[in-house]
């Protein structure tokens, strides 16, 4: 187990030090203080906890990493991951895994605005509450939400697919209550099992995906606009 | 871009360090706000010290031993001017009645409107500055009877722009954010402490912060002291 003290390094000696990890590796980073861009642009198979409160963007552009954050993280947390796990123990704050392609980021506690804006294909799963704006502009992946979405979930949403245990505040344009499908059920219930999250009901959960009238423009809707 | 720190105390036994915490706080958001800063110490039985100046937020605590107060309740911001000049009249925090003090990170659209409407209730102004105006509109408001509580929540439906807020009275500390809430703020509240910090990297040294309850207020929270 390799441990990286954040109180007497630079983040770029931090991320540095991270990248010539063979695969397979441990690694603690300490006292992160809420240090920006730890743990960003790896693409090595290696497991890291970062035991404490991060910054902006942790584990970002990851591509093989598996995080755990041992408190709080600021914006961006798992931005644009392509690959890997990124849990987070406690709350986060906003646009979590923004434009994820792939992999997954896990949030044990609440997410703040705007968490997968713009999501590209990763999965997002919030144990708690997700703040307005969920899911905005969400084009492909998965977001799960334990809790209760704020307003305007799913706002200008494309082909992204959001399911909600509790309640909804209210839907942003062009999203919509989907009916559930055994698939459904079956995917919720695998992405709780692979999360770890207990308290959701598959079969109770309100799934939420586009209507689809932004993005395929026809005369006939534009008073939609 | 501003940096806001805010900390009311719950342990009387913290007042000795009050000033060196918020002096901390405040230097590590120097980056948010490297051309004036400002602090405002709150200490018993009910005095309010306000101290700013431009220049560096390190600088400007050295200059009026900020360290070295003792207090229950202390604010301060620095400030990366956007709507007005950069003088000691513009800088926060702003105390438009006694014992309110009020700081601010965004910009409000409409301030231009809502001063001569308060010019034309008989309400002065020392500055031409955005901030100040909610500032003013915010005392107005606890000057006709609202709770602070009331009192932010009319400024949110009179103001329109962007706006993290802290504004503290001698008895309470407020955050206030716009629906958009792209500007920041972090809470970290444990039983000796409410902190506020536009980001945790300035949370980080406070007494057992590891153990406190990290999370991203919306909307408007109030605690009373």
């Amino acid at each position: 187990m390799t441990t990286l003290d954040a109180a007497r390094l630079t983040t770029r000696e931090i991320n540095t030090r991270l990248r010539e990890l063979q695969d397979g590796a441990h690694v603690t980073i300490t006292d992160p203080r809420g240090r920006h861009n730890l743990a960003v642009g790896l693409m090595n198979k290696i497991s890291i906890t970062i035991d404490g409160n991060a910054g902006y963007y942790a584990g970002g552009l990851g591509d093989g990493p598996d995080i755990t954050v041992n408190g709080f993280t600021g914006w961006g947390v798992g931005e644009n991951l392509m690959s890997g796990t990124i849990r987070i123990k406690g709350s986060v704050s906003q646009s979590a895994a923004a434009s994820a392609h792939g992999g997954i980021v896990i949030v044990e506690g609440d997410a703040s605005l705007r968490a997968g804006i713009s999501l590209k294909g990763g999965t997002l799963a919030i144990a708690g509450d997700a703040g307005n704006l969920t899911g905005f502009m969400a084009q492909a992946g998965t977001i799960l939400i334990g809790g209760n979405a704020g307003e305007a979930l799913g706002d200008s949403l494309y082909e992204a697919t959001i399911y909600v245990a509790g309640d909804i505040e209210n839907l942003g344009a062009d999203a919509m209550r989907t009916d559930l499908t055994e698939d459904d059920v079956t995917a919720v219930k695998q992405l709780c099992a692979q999360v770890g999250f207990e308290h959701i009901s598959p079969q109770e959960v309100t799934k939420v995906t586009s209507a689809r009238r932004l993005y395929h423009f026809t005369t006939q809707h534009a008073s939609a606009y | 871009m501003c940096g806001i720190a805010g900390l009311a105390l719950k342990d009387p036994a913290l007042e000795s360090n009050l000033g060196a915490m918020l002096s901390g706080m405040l230097t590590a958001l120097s980056e948010r706000g490297p051309d004036s800063a400002g602090v405002a110490i709150y200490s018993h039985p009910s005095e309010l010290a306000v101290t700013k100046d431009v220049g560096h937020a390190a600088h400007i605590c050295e200059k009026f031993a900020i360290p070295r107060a003792n207090g229950y309740q202390g604010v301060g911001h620095t400030r990366m001017a956007t709507e007005s000049a950069v003088t000691k009249e513009h800088c926060h925090p702003f105390v438009p009645a006694g014992g309110v003090c009020v700081v601010h990170n965004g910009s409000f659209s409409n301030h231009a409107t809502i001063r001569r409407e308060l010019i034309r209730q008989g309400i002065g102004f020392d500055s031409d500055n955005d901030s100040e105006v909610a500032a003013r509109y915010i005392a107005l408001r606890l000057s006709h009877g609202d709770d602070l509580k009331n009192a932010l929540q009319a400024m949110a439906a009179t103001m329109d722009g962007f706006y993290t807020l802290l504004v503290t009275t001698p008895t309470e500390f407020a955050v206030a954010r716009d629906p958009i809430a792209c500007k920041p703020a972090v809470i970290a509240q444990t039983d000796r402490y409410v902190a506020m910090a536009s980001e945790y990297r300035a949370l980080a040294d406070l007494p057992a912060v590891k153990d406190a309850k990290v999370f991203e207020p919306t909307g408007v929270h109030t605690w009373t002291l």
